[in-house]
């Protein structure tokens, strides 16, 4: 596999993430027992592992390595990294532990898992590395803070078309310069992406041309939404609506905030607009009884309402080209997600500090707050609750 | 150097049984418990405000002294995920005996009413569980919404609604420990305005200080003004002219960026619907509409889509030709 072929062996071969490099290095000079582990974050495919694997070949330490998913218990975590800690290696001069995936770790059976890990961190005789696609999923809050976070941004396209253009050479590749320009823009900043779709269509090839991209399905899953919205809004048939959305690869949850956003561009007339926010109001009731009882069979009427509901809430269909939008709400909380981690702990501590709910704090305190902003006193006793 | 910054409502709450206001009663009997070192479940009731959680706090000092944050553990039921991240808490906490010579640990579970009967079933077990290492407090405001079997489990103490003589009795105590200036006009206004919710009235008494020096009446309807969402009037304008992408914009902002609760904005909206230009029968169906988003929000169900459809129903009589 190219993927693994062309993994850089060493630091000096790893292009990119210059900032995070440094931030390792750092973090890997101040090391001693005790001290926080490194949580590497990024999308996948932007090089966390491969850094690693990298710096510890470079330096010639023993890389003891993990997937947290594959932790199950405290004891498993224990067997693998206690053992390690304990038995000196012969042929390397040093040891450091690898975990990957840790938002991987899923909640109830890996009872245990996230608890053994920070054990390891705070005894482990040896520098700990973590990897995470999203390090600010919630069942992992008490690990943050045992670690020092280290962010990978997205590869730039052009790096990506280099990293292509010397596997072609390599491989003795002929290729036309727009395939690869092609791969690497839709790989989105994922690396290995990039070099997998490269792969798959050079299979048995001297020469590629963009013809052959034709073979690649797409990895966007935004393309298929933007499709489904286009069935589910011209339709006027019940089951065409039911049906558009049914192969798209996404949470309902996601789905209906797709649908959310784009009523008020397709539709015009008040009454349709407000039938289908009432159609769709109706199918988050029933998602909300789903999670209230555990009571999965609910499903189908959600489904039912938000697609053929929403869909059926026009007088006619709009013979009009509409630039359907991601929806703002998923936006905006995936951008704002490490400010509102801050908020929510902040509020964590004030609910304590107070003894009420944080909706409590929120309702009744926070509004009248404001007042005290500029007041130098109260500047204080907000940082202090944040320290 | 300023002094530091302490919330009124925080650095107010008697520390002692005899600075509760006007729950003798109840007052007397927990007191009774405490002597003894002894005490059943317990579920205490009553408006906002009234003193439950104080006295649940009061208890705790005086049964284990100084100890007493290790040997309480303070739950929420509004802000716990769910029954089994309770279970999980109470479980870690009841697995250590009690530091001292009380032979039991107290774990106060506020806003027990905000939990599905379902939740309540499994408190009830856990109740049952660890009844020999540890008693349960329970506050709520209605024990209406506390199913039977909890309620035969535990001692039911009644806080009664505090009218605007014991109000007024706190406020004084503040208005002394702060050496404010305020008007008599301006006592009443607090009292008026915090409906016997003691919270309220710390809260309100605190800002109006920081607006003027000097408290009058009108300080005080300016600083309870606060409180509530200010653009609610706009966003509901917005709609009526048929610009529903501007009003959806505003909404989102108020819930996803200002963290406003989204029953708080149903509320809102409902007082605005008499002043608001458009035919009396529709504001008979909007308030209908009101009442069943409220009751959704109530279920669980999203606040944001929910009200984005209240705010749909608003383009129906949007003025014509205003498009």
């Amino acid at each position: 596999m190219f993927a693994i072929k062309y993994r850089p062996k060493s630091l000096k071969d790893f292009v990119n993430q210059k900032e995070a490099l440094a931030k390792f290095l750092e973090w890997y000079k101040k090391w001693k027992p005790g001290s926080k582990a490194a949580l590497l974050y990024g999308k996948p495919g932007t090089g966390k592992t491969c850094l690693v694997e990298a710096f510890a070949n470079d330096k010639n330490l023993e890389l003891i390595q993990m997937n947290a998913s594959d932790i199950r218990s405290k004891k498993q975590i224990e067997e693998v990294f206690g053992h390690a800690s304990s038995v000196a290696s012969f042929f390397k001069k040093g040891r450091i532990f690898l975990i990957d995936e840790v938002d991987g770790i899923a909640g109830k059976e890996d009872a245990g898992g996230i608890s053994a890990i920070i054990e390891i961190i705070k005894e482990s005789k040896h520098p700990v590395v973590l990897t995470a696609n999203d390090p600010y999923d919630p069942k992992l809050r008490y690990l943050r803070l045992y670690c020092e976070l280290i962010p990978f941004g997205n590869i730039p396209v052009w790096d990506i078309e280099k990293k292509l253009k010397e596997i072609c050479e390599k491989e003795g590749i002929e290729y036309d310069k727009e395939v690869l320009h092609q791969l690497a823009k839709r790989s989105e900043g994922d690396l290995r992406a990039a070099i997998n779709d490269l792969e798959t269509i050079t299979r048995g090839k001297k020469k590629i041309t963009v013809k052959d991209l034709d073979v690649l399905g797409f990895r966007e899953r935004e393309k298929d939404m933007f499709e489904a919205l286009k069935i589910l809004f011209k339709t006027s048939s019940f089951n065409a609506a039911r049906l558009s959305v049914a192969d798209v690869d996404l949470e309902p949850e996601n789905v209906m905030w797709w649908i959310e956003e784009n009523i008020a561009n397709e539709y015009e007339k008040p009454e349709e607009i407000a039938r289908a926010y009432e159609a769709l109001a109706k199918a988050d009731l029933f998602k909300a009884r789903i999670i209230n009882r555990n009571y999965w069979k609910l499903m189908r009427y959600m489904n039912d309402l938000m697609t053929a509901g929403v869909s059926l809430a026009k007088n006619e269909m709009y013979r009009k080209f509409v630039k359907y939008q991601f929806p703002s709400k998923i936006r905006y909380l995936s951008s704002s997600k490490e400010e509102r981690e801050e908020e929510k702990e902040k509020l964590q501590k004030l609910s304590k500090l107070l003894n009420c709910s944080t909706k409590k704090v929120k309702k009744e305190f926070l509004p009248f707050f404001k007042v005290f902003e500029k007041d130098k006193s109260f500047q204080k006793f907000i940082e202090s609750l944040s320290g | 150097m300023a002094k530091e910054f302490e919330v009124w409502a925080e650095k107010y709450r008697p520390k002692t049984f005899d600075e509760i206001i006007n729950q003798e009663s109840v007052v007397e009997r927990v007191k009774a418990f405490a002597k003894s070192k002894n005490i059943p479940h317990m579920l205490f009731a009553g408006p906002p405000g009234t003193g439950k959680t104080t006295l649940a706090l009061v208890l705790a000092r005086e049964l284990y002294g100084e100890q007493w944050r290790q040997n309480v553990l303070q739950l929420n039921a509004s802000d716990e995920r769910g029954i089994d991240v309770i279970r999980g808490q109470v479980k870690e906490f009841a697995r250590t005996v009690a530091i001292g010579d009380v032979p039991f640990k107290l774990i106060i579970l506020d806003e027990a009413d905000a939990m599905t009967s379902d939740a309540q079933q499994a408190l009830r077990r856990m109740m049952e569980m660890y009844a020999s290492v540890s008693r349960f407090i329970l506050i709520c405001n209605y024990s209406s919404k506390i199913i039977e079997p909890i309620q035969s489990r535990c001692a039911v103490f009644r806080f009664k609604a505090l009218d605007d003589k014991h109000v007024e009795e706190f406020v004084d105590r503040i208005v002394k420990g702060e050496k404010l200036k305020i008007t008599e006009d301006g006592i009443k206004a607090v009292v008026r305005i915090s409906e016997g919710d003691l919270r309220k009235a710390a809260n309100i008494l605190q800002v109006a200080s920081a607006l003027k020096e000097k408290i009058t009446e009108d300080v005080v309807y300016e600083a309870a003004s606060l409180a509530k969402p200010q653009e609610v009037k706009q966003m509901l304008e917005l709609a009526l002219s048929g610009k529903f992408m501007e009003a959806r914009k505003m909404l989102e902002d108020m819930i996803i960026k200002k963290g406003l609760a989204g029953s708080d904005i149903v509320v809102e909206i409902h007082r605005q619907i008499p002043s608001l230009n458009i035919d009396d029968r529709a504001k008979v169906e909007l308030v209908e509409k009101c009442g069943e988003i409220d009751f959704r929000i109530s279920e669980g169900a999203n606040e944001l889509i929910q009200l984005e459809s209240l705010l749909a129903s608003f383009l129906l009589y949007a003025q014509k030709g205003k498009k």
